[in-house]
């Protein structure tokens, strides 16, 4: 089955993961993607560690690989004119654009919403940023740490009360900037299909972290608390983690009736835990030190996936804190199909992560391609579409356009 | 601006609980759906967690929810029925008829039970899109599993990635996973519905949040197929230093530095004013100071502690570099950029009257195409009337009937227990 978006032709002139991943969703959706990158470097995160097989090399970057996959890939410096230039014409045929510039300097080179959406008034540009388009902080440095302070998560969500505040890892606000960006595309498409118009959508990563939490904001407005971070200090039963005898564990009181101790006294065969001291949440937090020397050996008598299977048969909810390896082999995503293979010429085959969304019985997620090489669709496109030729193609490489 | 929205003549009918699929769906609602919100008057948990003013539940402890304007009925209708009663059964069935969309976040199975499966729902209309968000899906060995939006923090492999540098594993967040999972529940939908307006076709969504959660740490998954590990770093970073979270002046004040070249460690430099031990090797180059970077935070510690973060932050970002406060709710509210950008949504629910006006964080976008606002928040039931006259055809005598007999509800059970 043709992806649900293989129709619209996507253009993607970003330097930040966030809008990598944004073309990546609809991409993944069969978009036709064409990744435009600057001549010679690429994308950043082509040079950013970790590297699979360690060897740094620009078509073995983690990040770069995982954010990049089903898109084509061309190389063109739209700060020179004959970039620009066709630059422009690939995008009088685009139905979307991703860019992640500071703000107006797309506008700058002649490329702003205005300008381009003249000739194609049902271009949808989409400008990712750290902190929007506008206000006092519109032209302020990012990055995701950055983003997750300035949002708010830092201080309230990860980490503990006792320590400095700690970021979540892997770069989540800028995938959920991403996420919010696909969300407000698909939005003004069905609009572009009522209205023939397009729009230029302005897509903040900061105020994506202070969306993210179940909001920063109303709890203090109702209550005059800032919500701060700790929430799984000294939690046993509900938030911390827990070894188990190949990994770790964090448990839940849900799924025991309201009676989670005897529900939990039974399961591990541990009586103490009947102790009326840890009857009450606030006891089981006074009391946690004891309460983890009991519950802490039991739970290290089990392997992970017996743990799971037999809470689950017993209703109860647990949650194995698996490690990536444990993710990649696991039996449950295995059955599911979840995961897609793609063989790329420098990194060899691989499994990537799905959509996270199965219609009709299948995995939504295309597996046209892996991440482009560096301007491997260059022929393809710019001869194959906008008619260079090789000739010129090579005269254009020489002057480093592409 | 609900009644002009894009999605307007789009109906949802919503069986949902707790966080995840009800931020999903509070985007086709913002955009203009007729999301209704199918309550059971044995489920009223969303409505008892709060947060309430002051902390303390008032008399209409039902509707004065936080949480019930920021996600779970902002822009919505609210319909209290019993679906589980035969009639209330019969009545879903008939506003499927006039539906697009049939969302839900039970367990696999319990929409089966219900009679609510995607095929029988389809053989009552066959352009029905559902969709279920579940923690495991409906395949797999795990698929009857209950879940936590933490406990899939856990499983998905971000919890493991995640703690203070040289520590162990800690949870990223108690909902981060429940906010994704949301975004992809509102994505799979428009995606939905613009197949739909190709192929005419219904089309059935299994959309999980473990998978969600796995497709948000790709890169940690292909180093595992590799057998490269990555080390937990707090706010450190692979190869940037200094990248860390400081002490700032004040009580649990904090600020963030990101410096990410030569250029703009010699700003930082400056900003500091030229101390003496950031000249020479130790910390000349890039790789220098990564070597170095304990040493280096140490440092860098003890010049912010003596400043004001939002001060210190503001000067940093005039010398072009990336840095920032760790703010607070407070802050944030206070912020003069997120006002500057009318970011803060302030809204007065006519429906909790004793909570008054309070502000809620907004979207984090702006489209001048689709605009987005607080247009209501549905009080328990308080569309039931207009939803069972307008798409069931009862008559006010009928609707009496039903409220009489326990099926509809138009407020909690007098025995229900207060929050």
């Amino acid at each position: 089955m043709p992806g649900i978006l293989s129709e619209l032709r996507v253009l993607e002139l970003t330097n930040r993961p966030s809008g990598a991943y944004c073309a990546k969703l609809l991409a993944d959706q069969g978009a036709d993607t064409i990744k435009v990158e600057p001549p010679g470097w690429g994308d950043q995160a082509r040079h950013e560690p970790p590297f699979l097989d360690e060897v740094p090399h620009p078509d073995r970057g983690t990040s770069y690989l995982a954010f990049n996959t089903n898109k084509r890939g061309i190389t063109l410096d739209v700060e020179q004119a004959e970039g620009r230039e066709l630059f422009e014409r690939l995008a009088t045929a685009a139905d979307i654009i991703i860019d992640s510039y500071a703000p107006g300097r797309l506008a700058e080179l002649g490329l702003g919403y205005e300008l381009l959406s003249q000739s194609n008034p049902g271009l949808i540009l989409v400008s990712i940023t750290y902190f929007g388009q506008d206000g006092p902080y519109a032209d302020y440095q990012g990055d995701d740490l950055v983003a997750q302070a300035m949002g708010g998560y830092l201080y309230a969500v990860t980490g503990s009360a006792s320590q400095p505040p700690m970021g979540t890892a892997l770069q989540q606000m800028e995938i959920t900037a991403a996420r919010n960006g696909a969300v407000a595309v698909m939005a003004a498409l069905l609009r572009r299909e009522q209205s023939g118009k397009g729009t230029h959508i302005d897509v903040s990563t900061m105020e994506a972290a202070v969306s993210t939490p179940s909001g920063l904001i109303h709890p203090y407005t109702y209550t005059g608390r800032n919500p701060h971070r700790g929430g799984s200090d000294g939690n046993v039963m509900d938030g911390m983690h827990l070894p188990t005898l190949d990994g770790e564990v964090t448990l839940t009181t849900a799924g025991t009736g309201g009676r989670p101790m005897e529900a939990w006294a039974e399961f591990l065969e541990e009586p103490g835990l009947l102790d009326s001291k840890f009857a009450s949440r606030a006891g089981r937090m006074e009391h946690w030190e004891e309460l983890h020397r009991l519950v802490a050996p039991k739970l290290a008598q089990w392997s992970n996936l017996d743990l799971m299977r037999e809470s689950m048969a017993r209703g109860l909810v647990v949650g194995l804190v698996q490690t990536p390896q444990q993710v990649v082999e696991s039996p449950h995503l295995e059955e599911r199909g979840f995961f897609v293979e793609m063989d790329h010429a420098g990194a060899g085959p691989l499994k990537y992560p799905g959509s996270g969304f199965f219609i009709d019985g299948e995995n939504a997620m295309a597996s046209e391609r892996p991440a482009p090489r560096l301007g491997e669709h260059n022929v393809e496109i710019l001869c194959g579409e906008l008619g260079l030729t090789i000739r010129e193609l090579g005269l254009l490489r020489a002057a480093r356009v592409i | 601006m609900a009644e002009q929205g894009i999605l307007y003549g789009i109906r949802v009918l919503t069986l949902e609980q707790v966080h995840a699929l009800p931020w999903g769906t509070g985007f086709l609602a913002d955009l203009g759906a007729d999301v209704i919100r199918v309550e059971s008057p044995d489920h009223l948990q969303d409505r008892k967690v709060g947060p309430f003013p002051g902390g303390t539940p008032g008399e209409e402890w039902w509707n004065e929810a936080g949480n019930m304007v920021y996600y779970g009925a902002r822009n919505k209708r609210s319909l209290c029925m019993d679906v589980t009663n035969p009639k209330g059964k019969e009545i879903f069935l008939k506003l499927v008829e006039k539906a697009d969309i049939v969302t839900d976040n039970f367990r696999p199975g319990t929409m089966q039970r219900f009679g609510f499966d995607h095929e029988s729902l389809s053989a009552v209309n066959p352009r029905i899109i559902t969709l279920s968000s579940t923690a495991y899906g409906y395949t797999g060995p795990w698929r009857r599993a209950g879940s936590r939006a933490r406990t899939v923090d856990a499983a998905c492999g971000l919890s493991y990635l995640t703690g203070y540098e040289g520590g162990p594993s800690q949870r990223a967040s108690p909902n981060y996973m429940d906010h994704s999972v949301g975004n992809n529940v509102a994505y799979a939908l428009l995606l939905a519905l613009y197949q739909r307006a190709r192929t005419g076709q219904g089309m059935r969504v299994d959309l999980t949040m473990l998978e969600t959660g796995v497709s948000a740490v790709g890169p940690a998954i292909l180093e595992a197929q590799r057998g490269i590990t990555r080390d937990r770093l707090g706010c450190a970073h692979w190869w940037k230093a200094p990248h860390n979270v400081y002490p700032a002046r004040g009580d649990d004040r904090w600020i963030v530095i990101v410096v990410s070249s030569g250029t703009e460690w010699e700003s930082l430099k400056r900003a500091m004013g030229g101390p003496q031990w950031a000249e020479g090797a130790k910390f000349g180059t890039a790789l220098a100071r990564w070597h170095h970077r304990h040493e280096l935070d140490e440092l860098i510690g003890s010049w912010t502690s003596q400043h004001d973060d939002l001060e210190l932050a503001r000067r940093l970002q005039e010398l072009g570099i990336a840095a920032g406060s760790a703010m607070t709710a407070q802050d944030l509210l206070n912020d003069p950029h997120l006002r500057e950008r009318g970011y803060m949504w302030e809204f007065s629910n006519p429906q909790a009257p004793a909570v008054g006006s309070r502000f809620f964080a907004g979207r984090p976008y702006r489209d001048p195409g689709n605009p987005m606002s607080i247009a209501k928040v549905a009080g328990l039931g308080q569309d039931n009337a207009a939803i069972l006259a307008e798409l069931a055809g009862l008559s006010p005598a009928e609707i009496g009937e039903l409220e009489s007999e326990g099926v509809v509800f138009g407020a909690p059970r007098p025995d229900e227990p207060r929050p």
